[in-house]
């Protein structure tokens, strides 16, 4: 067997930089600071913003250890006492890890749960498939009673501390890493729409969830270098999906693509495919992701997507082969 | 003078109604449902457990979960006897309409939490038992888990946790009765035989747990175990109690016998079985509980 040679130098990793997971963080400490009923629990998972609940909540902060079964259990046995809880760790460890107590301790009892994961997708680029969260859409939405969120952004993530306390409900959320740059600063939104229109096009409709929204708006503008006006969606909660504005919006297109930094097999694009067979919408859809494999490759977030067809050549290269393939204008 | 022995006729009479329910509709694991029968008799209607049939959601209750989901047929005549539904209601066990399924459900009344996957009544406890304190109440937590059971992993999570929290409220039971589902525990005569327990209470002390260790199928020993449970502040350790008992215990066609994890006796098997305990007697009959043991 041959070890393949790096071919480039290993890239400085990221700093800590205050993300998405610390805007809600923040919002959320406002919110418990007034509820001594609202509930941390860590499995051994930290963040600066993390830490006012450890040092100011007595009471409102636990840390179970690398013990995520535990951590659901006894998020289960406090819920059933009337508490608010939320579970933290990264996001496989929120998810696969702990499927069947997601499924029992949280949602067969229908009780107000929040799962918070970092590093949705790729974040956790070179760490491996143990890291990667390419999986977690579909295992998560086919739980009943379940609300996901999938937010593209850190005001998307502050305003879902606020929503996700008074749904009160077993949730969700997959929160991507820091240093992903704030799209909806100043917008006026209105965030119990699960879905934000995020650019007005008119040919072709881009559908995304978390980190793909910034990966969308990069492909609408160099689309629009080409004349093709193409509008983005944020899929932000990807259940239940706001399926009455989803598709008020995309009558007006002929062509609708999805984009996810995750497996194809039952993630959002899937979750859209369904909708529109139910419904019967006829309108050409293309779904973009990750196809039916693990990544081991190294060297970082944009060599998995270069990789994978997730870069912005590559997502313009898919939509190009599937419009001419589908005699598409 | 037999002082227990107004529960020695409900705990037979729990046995005959778990046998009877389950030959109605050839379902439920009785073996379990009687190596942990005394213990839930003495639970519930000895005066050890507070609770209040009337409001099954009582605040002043404490908390009892059947970690062992699937001895949910032993604990319907015991929750019935105590007064939180009918007993008619156990004539249509796991029948259509009936709130009364193979596994403890979270909806019966006097069940706290949905069980009958292993491993999770453990770590709910902990989660309850932290979550009173909290609260500054006095309720205590009860968890019964059967010891095939702690081959789950997610015990010793719970239990490490527990430990290290001291939780002084919380009461584990492990209703010892040396089988799992298909092999036995800590002995080996076949290859079906799964990992042994022992030293099961070394195990749980290290843990940081207080041990004690009964006959499961003697209301002296559990009376003289659970006495001082209210007192029990001071100690930094949740209790951890072995529970020795035998599958099946009651019927010689299945005590301490493989295979009868969940099967139902049917022809000879059936009539040697009724003709060892008989059929259920009328429930009126038996005297209401005592207040005390």
């Amino acid at each position: 067997m041959t070890v393949p040679v790096a071919d480039a130098p290993p890239q400085p990793s990221t700093k800590f930089i205050y993300g998405m997971r610390d805007q809600f963080f923040d919002a959320l400490y406002e919110i418990a600071q007034t509820d001594r009923d609202l509930v941390l629990i860590s499995a051994d998972n930290g963040a600066p913003t993390m830490d006012q609940f450890v040092d100011n909540l007595p009471g409102q902060f636990y840390t179970v250890g690398i013990a995520e079964q535990q951590m659901i259990g006894m998020a289960c046995g406090m819920a059933t006492e009337g508490k608010m809880v939320y579970t933290y760790a990264i996001a496989p460890f929120v998810t696969t890890r702990v499927h069947e107590q997601n499924k029992l301790d949280i949602c067969a009892m229908n009780l107000p749960i929040v799962n918070l994961g970092v590093g949705a997708g790729y974040a956790y680029d070179i760490m491996g498939p143990t890291h990667h969260t390419v999986e977690d859409i579909t295992i998560m939405r086919v739980l009943p009673n379940l609300t996901v969120f999938s937010p593209a952004d850190g005001v998307t993530a502050g305003a879902l501390a606020e929503i996700s306390y008074r749904l009160r409900s077993p949730q969700y959320i997959r929160f991507d890493r820091s240093g992903i740059p704030d799209i909806y600063t100043g917008w006026d939104l209105d965030f119990e729409e699960g879905l934000i229109e995020t650019r007005r096009g008119a040919d072709v409709c881009l559908v995304a969830t978390g980190i793909m929204v910034h990966q969308a708006l990069e492909v609408a503008d160099a689309l629009a270098e080409r004349g093709v006006q193409a509008a983005v969606v944020d899929l932000f909660r990807l259940k239940p999906i706001n399926e009455q504005k989803l598709l008020s919006i995309l009558a007006r297109f002929s062509k609708v693509v999805t984009l996810e930094e995750h497996l194809l097999a039952g993630g959002m694009g899937s979750a859209l495919a369904e909708i529109f067979v139910d419904r019967g919408v006829t309108t050409p859809l293309l779904r973009i992701g990750q196809n039916d494999r693990f990544v081991f490759e190294l060297g970082g977030r944009e060599v998995i997507w270069e990789k994978s067809g997730l870069d912005v050549p590559g997502i313009l290269r898919q939509i190009d082969d599937w419009s001419r393939e589908r005699g598409l204008a | 003078m037999d002082r227990f022995a107004d529960l020695r006729a409900k705990a037979h009479w729990v046995r005959q109604k778990v046998l009877d329910m389950a030959v109605r509709v050839h379902s439920g694991h009785i073996s379990t449902a009687y190596s942990q029968c005394e213990l839930l008799v003495a639970l519930y209607l000895g005066g050890i457990l507070r609770y209040d049939p009337a409001d099954d959601l009582w605040d002043g209750r404490d908390r009892f979960i059947l970690s062992k989901g699937q001895g949910g047929i032993g604990l319907y005549p015991v929750l019935a006897q105590a007064g939180f539904f009918p007993v008619e209601h156990l004539d249509h066990f796991t029948g259509r309409g009936s709130h009364l399924g193979v596994h403890a459900e979270w909806q019966i009344p006097g069940v706290e939490v949905l069980t009958g996957s292993l491993g999770h009544g453990l770590p709910i406890a902990t989660g309850k038992a932290q979550a009173l304190l909290n609260d500054g109440k006095d309720n205590l937590v009860f968890c019964l888990l059967g010891d095939g059971e702690l081959h789950e992993g997610s015990n010793w999570e719970a239990a490490l946790f527990a430990g290290h929290q001291g939780y002084e409220n919380l009461i584990c039971i492990v209703d010892r009765n040396n089988q799992a589902t298909l092999g036995k525990l800590d002995s080996y005569d076949s290859r079906r035989d799964g990992p042994g327990l022992n030293p099961l209470g070394d195990k749980f002390r290290a843990f940081g747990f207080e041990v004690r260790e009964i006959d499961g199928h003697s209301f002296e020993e559990i009376f003289d175990c659970f006495a001082d449970l209210r007192d029990r502040r001071g100690t930094g350790k949740p209790l951890f109690v072995v529970s020795n008992t035998l599958k099946g215990k009651g019927l010689s066609l299945m005590e301490d016998q493989r295979m009868w994890h969940y099967r139902v006796p049917a022809g000879a098997d059936l009539e040697r079985c009724l003709a060892e305990i008989g059929s259920p007697a009328d429930v009126a009959e038996l005297s209401t509980p005592s207040a005390s043991y």
